[in-house]
C-alpha cells in the first residue's frame, strides 16, 4: 500500500513517531493520576473506614425490635392471679422509612387520634437512618387496629405489634399492695438507659409492682430482622445468613410473686369496711408475721391506672379528700388507746405496778397546773392493770406515764417496734414516731414539757404508729413475744412455678419482757372483749376467745372539748382503732383496723375487726360448720380441735411457724438451686 | 478491492488484548447487573445481555469495516448528531427534569451519547486534515473549539452536566496530543478560570448547583442527592477488603442505593467484591484506556490515532467521573459506568466505540 505514505495524516518520519509516542505516554500518565486518586479513595472507604461503613450498613438493614419479657405474675396465697398480662396492640413506626416517606405522619394523624408533634419528636429523637423502631401509640383499641390494617399500604413504616399489658383481674382489690404499672416517661428512658429500659416499657409505680420491679420485669429479648429500604422484612433465610445466631436473643420472663395475702380475706375486709369512707385494715398470722390482708380505703382501679388513665379519673382521685393513692396501713397516725399496751408493759416491767395495783379513777388527772381528763368523765373508780386496759382508763395510764417519764416509755415503744419501719416489702412505709425528751426539745414549741409524757402514755401527743406496726406488736404479745418481720411475699418463683426464693419466717426480735407480764397484758386485752366493762364487749364472738384493744385517737388538741362523732366536722373527728387477736390461746389471726375520722374505736372499728375475724374462721379457714355446731351446742369439740390442734387445721391455712430467731435472713429454699434474686431489705 | 485482499490476515490481526479486556469487563458488568436485578426482579439483566450481544455483533461489524468511511463521513455524522441535539431540546421526552431522549418507538435515542462519538470523529478529522504542524495557534484552534462548544452548550441545556463534561474531557485529551502553542494553553486556562463563575451564575441549573453544594457539605444536605451518595458510600465502604459476596450486598440488595442498576451500579460491585474487586475492575478500565493509547501509537494515520485517543478518553473519563461520583469524590453529575451500567444507548455507544478501536487495531499494520 504505497499510496498510504502520501496520505495526509500518515506518519512522516521517525521524529513524528517519537513525538506521537511521547505524547501518548504523557496522556497515559495523565490517566494514571485520577485513577490513583480513585483507588486511594476506595482504599480509604473500604479499608480505612470499612468498619465504620459496615456498622452504618447494619444499622440500615437491621431492624431491632425489643421482645418484651412476660412480666412476672402475682398470686395470692391460694394461687389466684392478682396481676397478669393480656395481649395488646401497639402502633409502631420505623423512623428510617418515615424519613423517606414524609407524608406518612400527616396521613397517620388524619386517620388516628395521634399528636403529630409528638410523633415528629419521637422520630427526630431516634437516630436518623437507624433501623430502630418507635412506639407511636400503646395499647390501641380495636377500631384503631382496624384502621392501621386497612391503610397498611398507604402507611409504609407504620405497623402493628402485639405486646402485653398488665391486667388485674380483681380491679381494685388490694390495689395499694399490688400497685400499678405505667409507661416509662421520656425522662426516665434517658436516666435509666444503662438498666436497659426503652421507650414504651411498663414500670411498676406503687406497691409490689414497684418494690419488686427488678424481679417482676425480667430481661428484654431482642429480635433483629433484615429489612429493605421500605422497612419491609426480608425473608428468614436472608436474615439468618446475614445475622446468624445474633438474630434473636430470647427474653427472660420476669419472676413471679406468690403472696401470703388471701384475696378472699381482702374482699371480706372490703365488705367489713363498707360503711367507712377512709381507713385501713391489716390481718396477719401472729405465728409467723404472714400478712393475710392488707387493705386501704378508698381504693383505686389498678386497670384504669395501668392503662390510659383518663384525665377525669386522675383528677377525681387527686382531688379526693380521702387520698385514695395513700396506703393507709403503712402510713402513721395517732394510735390512741391501742398504744396503752406499751404503757402497761412498761409499768409492769419497771415494777411500778403489779397485777394487783389499783388506782382510783375519778375522771380527771391533775398534773402540774393542768387537768387531763379520762374519756369517761364520771371516772372508772378502782382500776387494776387488767381493767385499766379493758375499760381503757386514761387516768390509770396518765399516772403511769408520769412515773415512767417519756424516755422510758419511748424505750418500751421501741421494743414493740414502734418508731421503726417494719420492713414490709412495700414502698413508702412510714416509721411512725416515738417521741422522746430529745425529740421534743428540737421539735416542740417551747421545748420539752412534763405534760408530754401524760399524752404519750395514752397514744396521744406526738406518737404516731402505722396500722401494720400495731398489728405486728399485738401479734408479738399474742404469740408470747416474737416480733416478726411482716411476710407479704411468701416466695418468688419462676414462670414454671419453681421457687427461687422463699421469704423466711423471721422474728425481728424477742420482746425482752417477762412472760408473766406479757400474759398479764394479754389478760387485760382479753378483758376488753370478755368483761362487761370491756370497751368492745358487745362485739365479742360467741365461739372464740379474742383479745383486743380499742383506740379513739383525738385529732384535735387534747384540751379541746371532745365532740361526739356526728356533731364534729369530719376532719376533726377522732380516728377509730381496734386491734384484735383470736383465739387468745394458739392465736391464728391479728386484725388491726384503722378508721380515719371514724369516731369511737369501740363502735366504728371493733365491729369491723370482729367481723373480719369471724368470717376468717368461718369462710377462709372453712370452719363455718364447726362454728355453727359450736354455737348451737351440737358439737363443741370439733371447733376446739380445728382451732387448737394443728393437724386438724383446714387445708390451705398457712404452715406453722418454724422460724427460729437465728435463721439467716435470706436463704435459698434448695441448696444450690440457682441464684438468689436481689431482695431489698 | 482492498478489503477482500485484507481478508486473509484479518482474523490473525484481531486485537486479542482488546477483545479480552472488553469481554472481561462486560462479564464483570453482567455479574453486577445480575445482582442488581436481584433487588427487584425486572429482568433488566437479561435485556442487558441481549444488548451486549447485539452491541458485540455491531462492534464486530464496525471492526471489520475500514474505519476510513468514518473519516469521510465525519462532518456529516457530526452535523446529523448536532441536529438531533437541537431536536431533543425541541421534541425530546422530559424525564427526571431533563430533556435527553427522543422516542423512536422501539428505542429511546439519547443524542447526547452519540455526540461523544461525533465529537471524537469530527475532531480527529479536523486535526488529521490539519496535518503534522507545530505550535497550533488560535487561528487553527477556533474551529475545533466551536465543534466542542456547540454540543457542550446544547447538552448542558438538556441538562446533562455529566455528558457535557465527558465531551469536554474527551476534547481536551485529544488536544493533548497536539502541538499547541503555550500562549493558547495559558489563555485557555485563564478563560476557563474566568468562565467558572459565569457558568455557576448563568449556565448551571439549580439542581446542578445543589449537587455541588451537597458535595461540598454533605451533612447539610442529608436528603436527596447527598442521601443517595451517602448510601452509596455506605455500600462501597462496607464491602471492606473482600466484599460481602455475590448477592449478599445488604446495602444495595436492601434497596438503599437508588439508581443501583444504572449510575450507581458500582455500589453493587464494590459491596459484593470489596476493595480487591474494585481494584480489579478499575485495573481493567485503566488497561483498556492504556491499550487504546497503544492502539493509537501503532495506528497507521493521524485520524486513527486521534480516534483511538478519543475512544480511550471517552471510556476512561466516564469511569473516573462515575466512580468519583458514587464514592463521593466528585459531585453527582449522572453518568453511567461503561459496559456495566444498564442502558441502551450507553451500551450501543460504547460498543460502537470499541468497534472503531477494533477496526483501527486491525489495520495497524496496513501501510
Amino acid at each position: 500500500m504505497s499510496s498510504e505514505a502520501s496520505f495526509g495524516g500518515a506518519l512522516s518520519g521517525a521524529s513524528e513517531v517519537a513525538h506521537r509516542t511521547r505524547r501518548l505516554v504523557l496522556v497515559g500518565l495523565v490517566f494514571l493520576l485520577p485513577w490513583v486518586v480513585i483507588v486511594a479513595r476506595l482504599w480509604f472507604l473500604q479499608l480505612e473506614r470499612g468498619p465504620h461503613y459496615q456498622s452504618l450498613a447494619s444499622g440500615n438493614f437491621v431492624r431491632e425490635s425489643d421482645i418484651t419479657p412476660d412480666r412476672g405474675r402475682i398470686f395470692d396465697a391460694k394461687g389466684r392471679v392478682l396481676a397478669e398480662n393480656r395481649p395488646s396492640y401497639d402502633i409502631m413506626a420505623s423512623p428510617l422509612v418515615l424519613f423517606r416517606n414524609k407524608e406518612v405522619p400527616q396521613l397517620l394523624a388524619t386517620k388516628l387520634p395521634i399528636d403529630r408533634d409528638k410523633l415528629d419528636r419521637l422520630i427526630a429523637a431516634t437516630q436518623t437512618g437507624s433501623g430502630a423502631e418507635i412506639v407511636v401509640r400503646r395499647d390501641v383499641p380495636r377500631d384503631q387496629v382496624a384502621v392501621v390494617e386497612t391503610w397498611k399500604n398507604e402507611l409504609p413504616g407504620i405497623y402493628l405489634r402485639i405486646s402485653q399489658r398488665r391486667y388485674y383481674p380483681f380491679d381494685s382489690l388490694a390495689a395499694h399492695t399490688i400497685g400499678y404499672v405505667s409507661g416509662i416517661s421520656e425522662e426516665e428512658v434517658r436516666s435509666w438507659e444503662s438498666t436497659g429500659y426503652t421507650g414504651g416499657d411498663q414500670v411498676g409505680r406503687t406497691g409490689l409492682e414497684r418494690w419488686f420491679e427488678s424481679i417482676l420485669r425480667g430481661a428484654p429479648g431482642l429480635e433483629r430482622n433484615v429489612v429493605d429500604v421500605r422497612g419491609v422484612e426480608q425473608s428468614a433465610s436472608v436474615a439468618n445468613e446475614l445475622l446468624g445466631s445474633l438474630r434473636r436473643v430470647e427474653p427472660v420472663p420476669g419472676q413471679e410473686l406468690v403472696l401470703t395475702l388471701d384475696a378472699d380475706l381482702t374482699q371480706i375486709a372490703d365488705d367489713a369496711m363498707a360503711r367507712t369512707p377512709s381507713g385501713g385494715l391489716v390481718a396477719l398470722d401472729p405465728r409467723d408475721g404472714s400478712i393475710l390482708a392488707l387493705y386501704s380505703k378508698p381504693g383505686f382501679n389498678l386497670n384504669a391506672w395501668s392503662g390510659r388513665l383518663s384525665n377525669e379519673e386522675k383528677r377525681r382521685i387527686d382531688n379526693d379528700p380521702f387520698k385514695p393513692m395513700l396506703n393507709k396501713v403503712t402510713s402513721s397516725y395517732f394510735p390512741g388507746s391501742t398504744y396503752k399496751v406499751v404503757t402497761a408493759m412498761a409499768g409492769l416491767e419497771e415494777g411500778l405496778v403489779n397485777p394487783k395495783t389499783e388506782v382510783d379513777c375519778n375522771g380527771v388527772f391533775h398534773y402540774g397546773n393542768r387537768d387531763f381528763r379520762c374519756w369517761n368523765r364520771g371516772g372508772h373508780g378502782e382500776v387494776n392493770p387488767s381493767s385499766a386496759l379493758a375499760a381503757s382508763c386514761d387516768v390509770y395510764f396518765y399516772g403511769l406515764g408520769v412515773e415512767l417519764g417519756i424516755d422510758r416509755l419511748a424505750r418500751y415503744a421501741t421494743e414493740f417496734g414502734f418508731g421503726e419501719m417494719t420492713g414490709v416489702t412495700l414502698p413508702g412505709e412510714s416509721a411512725g414516731l416515738v417521741p422522746t425528751k430529745a425529740w421534743h426539745e428540737t421539735h416542740s414549741d417551747g421545748g420539752f414539757q412534763f405534760g408530754f409524757a401524760v399524752n404519750t402514755s395514752v397514744g396521744q401527743g406526738d406518737v404516731r404508729t402505722t396500722p401494720l406496726q400495731l398489728a405486728l406488736s399485738y401479734a408479738a404479745l399474742a404469740n408470747g413475744g416474737s416480733l416478726f418481720y411482716p411476710r407479704l411475699v411468701d416466695r418468688i418463683q419462676l414462670q414454671d412455678g419453681t421457687a427461687v426464693y422463699e421469704y423466711p419466717r423471721k422474728a425481728r426480735r424477742q420482746l425482752p419482757f417477762k412472760p408473766e407480764n406479757i400474759r398479764q397484758v394479754m389478760r387485760g386485752l382479753r378483758a376488753v372483749l370478755d368483761t362487761e366493762e370491756g370497751t368492745a364487749h358487745e362485739y365479742r364472738l360467741s365461739y372464740v376467745d379474742a383479745a383486743g384493744k380499742t383506740g379513739t385517737a383525738q385529732v384535735r388538741a387534747l384540751d379541746t372539748a371532745r365532740l361526739d362523732g356526728s356533731e364534729a366536722l369530719f376532719a376533726d373527728r377522732d380516728h377509730a382503732w381496734f386491734v384484735a387477736v383470736a383465739p387468745v390461746e394458739d392465736p391464728r389471726i391479728v386484725v388491726a383496723v384503722f378508721v380515719e375520722h371514724g369516731g369511737h374505736g369501740a363502735s366504728a372499728a371493733a365491729p369491723v375487726a370482729m367481723k373480719v375475724i369471724d368470717r376468717y374462721f368461718r369462710e377462709v379457714l372453712g370452719m363455718d360448720e364447726a362454728v355453727t355446731a359450736y354455737v348451737d351446742g351440737s358439737d363443741r369439740k370439733r371447733l376446739h380441735e380445728l382451732l387448737h390442734e394443728p393437724e386438724a387445721v383446714a387445708a390451705g391455712a398457712p404452715p406453722k411457724v418454724s422460724g427460729e430467731p437465728s435463721a439467716p435472713m435470706f436463704r435459698s429454699p434448695k441448696e444450690g438451686s440457682g441464684s438468689v434474686p436481689e431482695v431489698r431489705p | 478491492m482492498k478489503s477482500t485482499r485484507l481478508a486473509g490476515n484479518r482474523t490473525r490481526n484481531v486485537d486479542l488484548v482488546l477483545l479480552f479486556l472488553l469481554m472481561t469487563i462486560a462479564l464483570v458488568g453482567y455479574v453486577d447487573l445480575h445482582s442488581s436485578a436481584n433487588v427487584a426482579v425486572t429482568g433488566h439483566d437479561k435485556a442487558h445481555l441481549i444488548r451486549l450481544v447485539v452491541g458485540l455483533v455491531a462492534a464486530t461489524a464496525i471492526g471489520f469495516r475500514d474505519y476510513r468511511f468514518l473519516e469521510r463521513w465525519a462532518y456529516i455524522i457530526y452535523g446529523g448528531v448536532m441536529l438531533l441535539l437541537l431536536a431533543v431540546l425541541l421534541v425530546g421526552d422530559i424525564r427526571n427534569g431533563s430533556q435527553r431522549w427522543i422516542d423512536l418507538g422501539f428505542f429511546d435515542l439519547q443524542p447526547s451519547e452519540l455526540s461523544k462519538l461525533a465529537v471524537i470523529i469530527a475532531l480527529a478529522r479536523y486535526f488529521h486534515d490539519l496535518g503534522e504542524r507545530d505550535r497550533l495557534g488560535f487561528a487553527d484552534l477556533w474551529p475545533p473549539a466551536l465543534m466542542v462548544a456547540f454540543p457542550f452548550v446544547l447538552i448542558l441545556e438538556e441538562p446533562d452536566l455529566g455528558t457535557g463534561l465527558v465531551v469536554l474531557f474527551i476534547a481536551l485529551t485529544m488536544m493533548a496530543v497536539q502541538r499547541i502553542s503555550w500562549l493558547v494553553i495559558g489563555a485557555s486556562g485563564l478563560a476557563a478560570a474566568a468562565a467558572a463563575p459565569i457558568m455557576w451564575f448563568f449556565v448551571m441549573h439549580d439542581y446542578q448547583k445543589a449537587r455541588v453544594l451537597a458535595f461540598m457539605s454533605p451533612e447539610r444536605h442529608l436528603q436527596g442527592d447527598a442521601w443517595q451518595v451517602s448510601q452509596s458510600m455506605i455500600a462501597i465502604g462496607s464491602g471492606g477488603l473482600t466484599g460481602k459476596g455475590f448477592l449478599k450486598g445488604s446495602q444495595v440488595q436492601g434497596g438503599f442505593v437508588t439508581y443501583h442498576e444504572t449510575d450507581f451500579i458500582f455500589a453493587h460491585h464494590a459491596e459484593q467484591w470489596g476493595f480487591l474487586g474494585s481494584l480489579l475492575l478499575l485495573g481493567l478500565y485503566l488497561a483498556l484506556a492504556w491499550w487504546s493509547l497503544n492502539i493509537a501509537r501503532t495506528a497507521r494515520d493521524r485520524f486513527a490515532m486521534l480516534c483511538s485517543v478519543g475512544v480511550g478518553a471517552f471510556v476512561f473519563w466516564h469511569v473516573i467521573i462515575n466512580i468519583g461520583m458514587v464514592t463521593g469524590t466528585l459531585p453527582v453529575v449522572g453518568l453511567w459506568l461503561p459496559l456495566v451500567s444498564y442502558g441502551g444507548t450507553a451500551t450501543v455507544t460504547v460498543m460502537a466505540a470499541m468497534g472503531l478501536l477494533t477496526s483501527i487495531s486491525l489495520r495497524r499494520h496496513v501501510f
